[in-house]
């Protein structure tokens, strides 16, 4: 064992930062051949929290009930650009129950940004915080702050561009001669689309509850990311990261939305320290819906130009984006820069300052917004020259990332597109818009996907056995309902050689000190995984030393699979507990890291989705009958919880693609359909017959598993697919998504 | 503070629904909705599970249906068959697990679903203010008709039974009168911003359809396959040449439309002029279905 520190890059949804990685060249555990008859590793397997979270037994943060908890409120503005002029803390204060008021100045974030306002620049801006003893004393309390403001008027998209009104200097990028290359184009297209503002609607609001023990801070938090919680947390308080244990066991989904700690996790935690109480802060529906965040309103223009052969000569995107009050420029421009091969590529990306809170991360961020615009412009030029779109596609097929020059480290999209085409019956598309006996418009339209999801260091991992050989995985992950503690029991399993029934994981709980990634970028897999793998391989390679000295035979001679000990030569078969018995009260350990990636390749993910839609030209009403999704992400863990992250992603896609759209009011800013009344997330009646197909080859350079992420993948392409089906059903294209029956019928007038 | 209260007859309900600021509960699936956005804060809260409003029963040659029936109930029940356009309009309003709960009475008596007026951060004219943000702002889902509120009805059932000419029971501990459903139903005016005409301590105890029509026919368009508001929706019920168009989702209240031009009056505001698109088609669907020649 020789640990050594080795600089590494790390990838966060298309961002890189070198980092310094802990390397134990132990950790380098050999990849499985691909020819490898694998016990575990890609059968299908139930999730062993699937009985609690259904059955209303599993405990998120919002179901934390601790003796003399509090119950903390925001203040939040009713007007979403105002000046404060008066506010009543004393009277919130003596109202009966209330332990503690914070106003604006009163709690700061770890880098000393206050976190209350007197200036709301933005809708539902956090003005003031009231913990009480009860839910109703703390409305009491949050009344009786009787709030007067001087009331701005919004800032909307509309102005934006001619105004400057940017959160940051807008961005271009360019390869080649893009004007060269659109001038020497045969063919032509430009699109213009706007794609709404997305609203993640995580089942569990953002919600925390915090106790201080003494110097000691515990925090349940509803997040992403237990540790960068941990992390500010510690910071804000002047704490050692010791002093401070996050618990974030179950969530109620995150979509991006739940990043760090939270003004939730701040504010319980101050509000706590004022009143020596543990104090539970959960938003409610409404404040979700409007603060919870939000995938960026954009309105892009793309053109496209290609030689009659569909060569691209050039493409240009002009994407304005609806940042809110800031926030990370998410990549709208990648997939314009990198899906298809094309020397001469502009990008523009005009980050418009708006009066919604800043744009955050949901679900493969920017690139969703920037495939769906991208991949009906593709269609449209495949209109243009006669092309089927898929051809088209495949004739502008590249293996290598343009930007870096660096090649894909795997890339199976080729096959994607022929298993999505023969699963969705493409090549008799066109009979589709014979006219149907039930009056509909019928029509199939395809899409491609790119993301990264390689993951990387660092993650680390402990795996335990005991003399029952029963095994315990320890990982920093947090399970968001993705079943990644799932894939941490099967790899583990795989690696010990033990039955999956006898393998345990646990995450959620940052007091093992174990580092795990965010739940995001589609990371959790290919970082986590292969630090469970190489944990579990060392506690493998001692077993079977152990084993040797049990049996006197070589170690070398000796297989470990379904919980039983084999030699080599089929002599000798005992049961793994023969050597583990032995153990007595001693246990098996093994730590893993996750080691760094390859240089010299880019890692990404890559797919294809074929819709076929039915559209009612009398309502409005757009259908989806069939989505055939089949993604490239390397090795599949379990093929289970992969289908249905593709299902998920899928659903979620028809919901941009089709109703979802957070309206805002032009007069006060404030969105008007912050409810689940108003916001249209699809139910399942909306749900289309979903066939989910993967390649299923691991990556060969990628570290000891092959497996790439599928978090955001399956969103992708989804709504772009949609839109090229309609358009195929309809031969019109919407200026703007959703598909609403109002923009289906108006586009059909 | 809310009081609750579960009266075991009908007047000892109507007793309590005399008394100042009680409201009827019927699901609760409307009013639970109001309170938690400051629409309404009922001092007495009136539950009418037990007060014998609950039967769908004959009722000479039409049928009874009490207040307190579920929307579930009334899909399922036998001796609505005869009025399709109440079945449909029944089984396809809101979700399986609302209809459960959800009751007759209340769906027929919810507030619009106006994002305006239900959001705390307007106070707007038909909520006694001043200005009908939706004529200034977002309409996309209003009604059609020229108003001081353009707000839209938003019952899926109202429409179907008004087309099959029902009419409601109104109680009080004063008496008891019966009105045309439509009659129910007004457009606030300056003075008096309410939707219905009850007076306070009124309960609508039951809805009464007449003799069958000889065909009728339910047409809603949703914002999704299920769980949603009729953003339009069109009920026809024909008497052997006469037939009978009403509409929700175009006006404050549920509206009937003249069969040989179903959108006089409705010219819409600009961002809800698609709505005469899909009222246009709704009708033609109806009609066709009602038409004696199919």
């Amino acid at each position: 064992m020789k640990p050594r520190l080795v600089k590494s890059q790390r990838e966060m949804e298309g961002r890189f930062e070198d980092v310094w990685v802990l390397v134990d060249e132990d950790d380098e555990v050999e990849s499985w051949p691909e020819d490898a008859e694998l016990d575990v590793v890609g059968k299908p397997a139930t999730r062993l929290d699937g009985p609690v979270r259904t059955s209303g037994a599993a405990h998120y943060t919002v179901d934390v009930a601790l003796p003399g908890m509090l119950h903390a409120l925001i203040l939040r503005a009713h007007v979403a650009r105002a000046r404060l002029t008066g506010l009543d803390v004393e009277a919130a204060r003596a109202t009966p129950g209330v332990r503690a008021v914070l106003g604006p100045g009163d709690a700061t974030a770890m880098g000393g940004d206050p976190v209350l306002t007197d200036e709301p620049g933005w809708a539902g801006a956090p003005i003031a915080a009231v913990a009480a003893d009860t839910p109703d004393a703390a409305a009491a309390g949050l009344a009786a702050l009787a709030p007067a403001y001087e009331t701005l008027a919004p800032l909307e998209v509309d102005g934006g561009l001619e105004e400057q009104r940017f959160t940051e200097e807008p961005r271009e990028t360019v390869r080649g001669d893009p004007d060269a290359g659109l001038a020497a184009a045969d063919a032509r297209i430009e699109l213009t689309c706007e794609t709404p503002a997305h609203v993640q609607s995580p089942l569990e609001p953002h919600a925390a509850v915090a106790r201080w023990d003494g110097d000691s801070l515990t925090a349940w938090v509803s997040t992403q990311g237990m540790f960068d919680a941990r992390r500010e947390l510690a910071r804000r308080f002047g704490l050692l990261t010791e002093q401070v244990r996050v618990i974030s066991e179950f969530i109620g989904g995150g979509f991006g939305a739940k990043q760090g700690a939270g003004v939730e996790a701040l504010l319980a935690a101050e509000l706590a320290r004022a009143t020596g109480r543990p104090v539970r802060l959960a938003l409610g529906r409404h404040e979700e819906q409007v603060v919870g965040g939000r995938r960026a309103w954009t309105r892009q223009t793309v053109t496209l130009g290609a030689r009659s052969d569909g060569t691209l000569t050039g493409i240009e995107l002009a994407a304005v984006v609806a940042m809110g009050a800031g926030g990370w420029i998410f990549p709208v421009a990648e997939p314009a820069l990198s899906i298809y091969a094309c020397p001469n590529v502009r990008t523009m990306v005009f980050p418009v300052r708006t009066s919604l809170r800043a744009q955050n991360a949901f679900r493969a961020p920017g690139v969703v917004e920037g495939v769906t615009v991208l991949e009906q412009a593709i269609d449209e030029l495949a209109g243009a020259l006669g092309m089927d779109p898929l051809e088209l596609r495949r004739a502008n097929h590249v293996d290598r990332d343009q930007g870096s020059g660096l090649p894909y480290s795997s890339k199976r999209l080729l096959a994607c597109y022929d298993r999505a085409s023969e699963l969705a019956g493409w090549a008799a598309r066109d009979a589709l818009r014979e006219p149907q006996a039930d009056g509909l418009l019928r029509g199939m339209g395809c899409a491609s996907q790119i993301w990264w999801g390689g993951g990387g260091p660092p993650a680390h991992a402990t795996v335990r056995l005991d003399s029952e050989a029963r095994a315990l995985v320890t990982t920093g992950i947090q399970d968001i309902g993705t079943g990644t503690l799932t894939s941490a029991r099967i790899v583990a399993a795989e690696e010990l050689g033990l039955p999956l029934a006898h393998v345990v994981a646990r995450g959620g709980d940052t007091a093992p000190n174990l580092y795990g990634p965010v739940a995001g970028g589609s990371m959790t897999t290919p970082a986590v995984m292969p630090a469970v793998r190489s944990a579990a391989g060392k506690v493998r390679r001692i077993l079977l030393s152990l084993a040797a000295d049990v049996l006197e035979i070589a170690a070398a001679d000796l297989t470990i699979s379904d919980g039983r000990i084999r030699s080599r030569d089929g002599a000798l078969d005992v049961d793994v507990v023969e050597v583990t018995g032995k153990l007595g009260n001693a246990t098996i350990d093994g730590t893993g890291a996750r080691g760094p990636n390859p240089d010299g390749f880019r890692v990404n993910t890559f797919g294809c989705q074929i819709a076929q839609v039915a559209v009612d030209p009398g309502t409005g009403v757009v259908a989806v009958e069939r989505v055939v999704a089949v993604h490239d992400v390397g090795r599949i863990v379990n093929p289970l919880a992969a289908s249905s992250q593709a299902e998920g992603g899928v659903i979620q896609g028809i919901g941009y693609a089709l109703s979802e759209e957070l309206v805002v009011d032009p007069t006060t800013g404030m969105p008007v359909n912050g409810h689940l009344d108003d916001y249209k997330v699809p139910t399942i009646a909306d749900m289309p017959e979903i066939l989910v197909d993967f390649p299923n080859v691991a990556d060969p350079n990628l570290p000891n598993l092959g497996a790439k992420g599928l978090g955001e993948p399956p969103i992708v392409p989804t709504a772009a697919a949609i839109a090229n089906a309609f358009a195929h059903a309809t031969g019109r294209r919407a200026a703007a998504l959703p598909l609403t029956p109002a923009r289906v019928l108006e586009v059909l007038a | 503070m809310t009081t609750y209260v579960r009266p075991a007859s009908l007047e000892e309900a109507l007793e309590l629904l005399a008394g100042d600021g009680a409201a009827p509960l019927g699901g609760g699936t409307d009013l639970a909705g109001q309170v938690d956005r400051g629409i309404s804060a009922p001092a007495t809260l009136v539950d009418l599970r037990d007060a014998g409003l609950a039967t769908v029963e004959p009722d000479g040659d039409g049928v009874r249906i009490g207040a307190a029936a579920t929307l579930a109930e009334l899909a399922e029940s036998a001796v609505i068959e005869p009025y399709a356009a109440v079945g449909a309009a029944a089984s396809l309003a809101a979700s399986p697990l609302l209809r459960n709960v959800g009751t007759v009475g209340g769906n027929i008596c919810q507030h619009t679903r106006c994002w305006y007026y239900r959001g705390q951060e307007w106070h707007c004219w038909l909520g006694g203010g001043e200005t009908c943000y939706a004529q200034i702002g977002d309409h996309r889902k209003h009604g059609l008709e020229p108003g001081d509120c353009i707000s839209a009805h938003p019952s899926d059932l109202a429409p179907a039974l008004a087309a099959c000419g029902a009419t409601v029971e109104v109680r009080s501990t004063t008496g008891a009168r019966e009105l045309a459903l439509l009659d129910l139903y007004r457009r606030p005016t300056a003075d008096d911003r309410s939707l219905l005409v009850l007076e306070p301590g009124e309960l609508v105890a039951a809805v009464r359809l007449p003799t069958p029509p000889d065909a009728s026919a339910y047409q809603r368009l949703g914002e999704r396959a299920a769980f949603s508001f009729p953003l339009v929706s069109v009920a026809a019920a024909r008497h052997g040449d006469e037939t009978t168009l009403v509409a929700a989702g175009v006006a404050n209240v549920p509206r009937k439309l003249d069969p040989s031009d179903p959108l006089a009056g409705l010219p819409g505001n600009p961002q809800s002029t698609w709505k005469r698109r899909a009222l246009v088609t709704l009708v033609e669907r109806a009609l066709a279905a009602v038409s004696s020649e199919s």
